[in-house]
C-alpha cells in the first residue's frame, strides 16, 4: 500500500514547493475534491514560508489520519525559531498576509478543519492542521 | 526554473510553470523590468494557468511586478487563474486589487489592446 | 440479483476499511463478547456434526422464509433460491470452521452488504440467526445429552459468535443506509443548484434554500469550475430563494466575488433585498465589492451590457404600413 506519511526539511524556497507538492500527492490518496487539495497545498505553502521567514529552518510532516471512521490528512509544521510572542494577535483577522507583518495564520485556519498552535518565545513553534474528507 | 518570456509586438507574455519557487518569481520580476524597457513593451501578460498555488509571496510579488511595470509604462494582466487556486487564495485573505485579470491569453491580449 | 452482485457492490475489503473494521476493532468486539480461543476450539469440535445436518437446517430455514410474504419475494426465482441456499450452507458451516479473524469478518460484511443491497429488511436478516441458534442448539443438546454442561458451553460459544455476526450485520446495514442518505443529499444539493448557461459567456445560478457552510463552499467550487469550463465572462447569482442571508453567507458571497474576479470574470448578485443589504452593512460586511442588482432580469441586462450585447428594449419590430 502507498505511503501514509511524508516528511520534508524546510530550509530554502524550493523546499516550500516540495512540501506542498508532496503533501498534495499524499492527500490525493483520499477522496478530497480538487478544491480541497488546492487548499491544503496553499496552507502548507504559507506554513512552510513562515518557517523560512522567521525561523530559518524547520520541518513539515504530513500524515494520513483516521478517527471514528473519518479519514483525513494532518500536517505538522515545526521549527526551533524565535516563537510567536502574542499568538492571539497573530490569529486576529486583520493580521493577514496582505500586510507583510502577518503570518497568514487566520487564512490557514480558514482553509482547514482543525488548527492548533503551540509557540513560546525562545522555544520555537509547532502548528498542527487537519483536513477531513467530507462523507 | 526560468520563466519563459515571449514578445508579441509591444506585448510581453510570461508563462509560469507549476513548480515556481521564490527565486524564480524574483528573477521574473527582474527580467520583466528590464525587458519592458529593452523592448519598449506597453503591456505584459502573465499566464498563471499552470500555477498550483497562489500564496502570500506570489501575491506580493505579482503586485510588485505590476507596480514596477506601471512605472515603466506597461500594463500588467494576469490570466488563467485556476478556480481552485483562486478559491484557496481568497480563503487565505489574499487579493490582487490593482491588477487586471482575464480568463486566458486571448482575452488578456484583447484587454490590453482595448 | 445477478446484476447487483456483479456491479454495484463495494469491494468488501474497501467496505471494511470505510466502516473502521480493522484488526483492533475485531479484537475489541471479541473482548466485549468474551470470545476466547476456548470458544473457538469448542466451535471447531462442532464442525463434524454440523456437516451432518447442514443441509437439513438450511432447507428448513428457507421453508421458513418462503412461508412469509415479506421474505418469499426475494426467493421466487428457483435458480436464485438454489444458489442462495448453497451460499447459506457455506455460511452456516463457516460458523464452526474456526479462524475468526479478518477474512471471516470480510466474508460476513460481504454477505450483509448483499442482503442490504437487495433490500432485505434487517429484521428478516437477523431472523435467520435466530433460526440457526435454535436449530443448532437443539442438535447440540441432543448430541451431548449425557453431558448437558458441555452442551451448554458449546451453545454459549456459538451464541457469542452469532452475536458478533449480528453486530457486523447491523453495522453493514447502517453503513449502507448512511451511504444512501449521503448520496441522496449530494444529489439534492446538486439538483437544487444547477449552474445554467444562458448564453455564451453568461452563466446564471439561482440559489434556492438555506445555505450552510458546506453548501456555500460547494456552490463556490461549482461556480468557479463552471466559469472555467464554460469560459464565462459574467455570472449572475440570484439569492431571492435563500431564506436567511447572515454575515456568514455574505462573507462567502464576497469570497466568491473575489475569486470570480481573479479568474477574469464578473459576478453579479441579484435578489438581495434592501432590508438584508441594510442589515449586512450594519454588521460591517463590505458590500461595495459586490455588484448587486434588484432582480434576475435586471442582473441579466447588466450582464449583457458587460458582454457588449445590445439590451433589447420593448420596441415594436413590426413594419408599419405605408398606406
Amino acid at each position: 500500500m502507498e505511503s501514509d506519511h511524508v516528511s520534508i526539511a524546510i530550509e530554502m524556497d524550493t523546499d516550500i514547493v516540495s512540501a506542498r507538492q508532496q503533501a498534495r500527492e499524499l492527500a490525493k490518496n483520499l477522496k478530497f475534491s480538487s478544491s480541497e487539495l488546492a487548499g491544503i497545498a496553499a496552507a502548507i505553502s504559507e506554513l512552510a514560508r513562515n518557517i523560512i521567514t522567521y525561523a530559518n529552518n524547520g520541518t513539515i510532516v504530513a500524515n494520513i489520519i483516521e478517527e471514528k471512521g473519518k479519514k483525513g490528512v494532518m500536517i505538522v509544521a515545526s521549527d526551533a525559531g524565535p516563537g510567536i510572542p502574542d499568538i492571539s494577535l497573530a490569529m486576529q483577522n486583520g493580521y493577514s498576509t496582505s500586510n507583510s507583518l502577518g503570518l497568514g495564520l487566520p487564512g490557514v485556519k480558514r482553509l482547514m478543519d482543525n488548527f492548533e498552535i503551540k509557540s513560546e518565545p525562545g522555544k520555537g513553534t509547532v502548528i498542527i492542521i487537519k483536513k477531513w474528507v467530507m462523507a | 526554473m526560468k520563466v519563459p518570456i515571449l514578445k508579441q509586438g509591444n506585448i510581453l507574455i510570461a508563462t509560469i510553470q507549476s513548480a515556481l519557487a521564490d527565486k524564480d518569481l524574483i528573477n521574473l520580476q527582474n527580467d520583466l523590468s528590464h525587458q519592458v524597457i529593452q523592448y519598449r513593451a506597453n503591456g505584459v501578460v502573465i499566464d498563471i494557468t499552470e500555477l498550483d498555488v497562489m500564496d502570500s509571496f506570489s501575491t506580493r510579488t505579482l503586485r510588485n511586478i505590476a507596480s514596477i511595470l506601471k512605472l515603466r509604462g506597461a500594463n500588467t494582466i494576469i490570466v488563467g487563474m485556476q478556480p481552485d487556486v483562486a478559491y484557496a487564495m481568497v480563503q487565505l485573505g489574499l487579493t490582487l486589487p490593482d491588477i487586471k485579470t482575464a480568463r486566458d491569453l486571448e482575452e488578456g491580449l484583447i484587454l490590453l489592446h482595448s | 440479483m445477478d446484476e447487483i452482485e456483479k456491479s454495484t457492490l463495494p469491494d468488501s475489503y474497501v467496505l471494511m476499511n470505510k466502516m473502521g473494521l480493522d484488526e483492533n476493532e475485531v479484537a475489541r468486539r471479541k473482548d466485549w463478547l468474551e470470545f476466547t480461543p476456548d470458544d473457538e476450539a469448542r466451535l471447531l469440535e462442532l464442525n463434524e456434526m454440523a456437516q451432518g445436518y447442514a443441509t437439513e437446517v438450511i432447507e428448513a430455514l428457507y421453508e421458513h422464509f418462503l412461508k412469509f410474504e415479506d421474505t418469499r419475494k426475494f426467493f421466487e426465482n428457483p435458480t436464485v433460491l438454489s444458489r442462495v441456499k448453497n451460499l447459506q450452507k457455506e455460511y452456516f458451516l463457516r460458523l464452526t470452521k474456526g479462524d475468526y479473524t479478518k477474512n471471516y469478518i470480510e466474508e460476513r460484511i460481504k454477505i450483509g452488504a448483499v442482503h442490504a443491497a437487495i433490500g432485505l429488511d434487517v429484521k428478516w436478516y437477523l431472523g435467520a440467526y435466530n433460526y440457526y441458534l435454535r436449530a443448532v442448539g437443539e442438535r447440540i443438546f441432543k448430541a451431548f445429552k449425557n453431558n448437558p454442561d458441555q452442551a451448554l458451553q458449546a451453545f454459549f460459544s456459538l451464541t457469542k459468535l452469532v452475536y458478533m455476526d449480528i453486530g457486523l450485520a447491523i453495522d453493514t446495514y447502517i453503513f449502507q443506509r448512511e451511504m444512501t442518505i449521503s448520496k441522496q443529499q449530494e444529489a439534492i444539493r446538486e439538483l437544487s443548484t444547477p449552474v445554467l448557461q444562458l448564453r455564451e459567456e453568461l452563466l446564471i445560478l439561482p440559489i434556492i434554500g438555506a445555505i450552510d457552510s458546506q453548501r456555500a463552499r460547494q456552490l463556490t467550487e461549482q461556480l468557479l469550475h463552471a466559469i472555467r469550463d464554460k469560459r464565462a465572462k459574467v455570472v449572475v447569482v440570484d439569492i431571492t430563494g435563500v431564506p436567511t442571508v447572515d454575515s456568514r453567507v455574505a462573507n462567502h458571497l464576497v469570497q466568491t466575488v473575489d475569486a470570480t474576479r481573479l479568474m477574469g470574470a464578473t459576478l453579479i448578485i441579484t435578489g438581495l433585498s434592501a432590508e438584508v443589504a441594510q442589515t449586512l452593512v450594519t454588521i460591517g460586511v463590505d458590500l461595495s465589492k459586490i455588484n448587486t442588482v434588484g432582480d434576475l432580469q435586471g442582473g441579466i441586462e447588466a450582464a449583457d451590457k458587460i458582454l457588449g450585447i445590445p439590451v433589447t428594449g420593448k420596441h415594436d419590430d413590426t413594419l408599419t404600413s405605408t398606406n
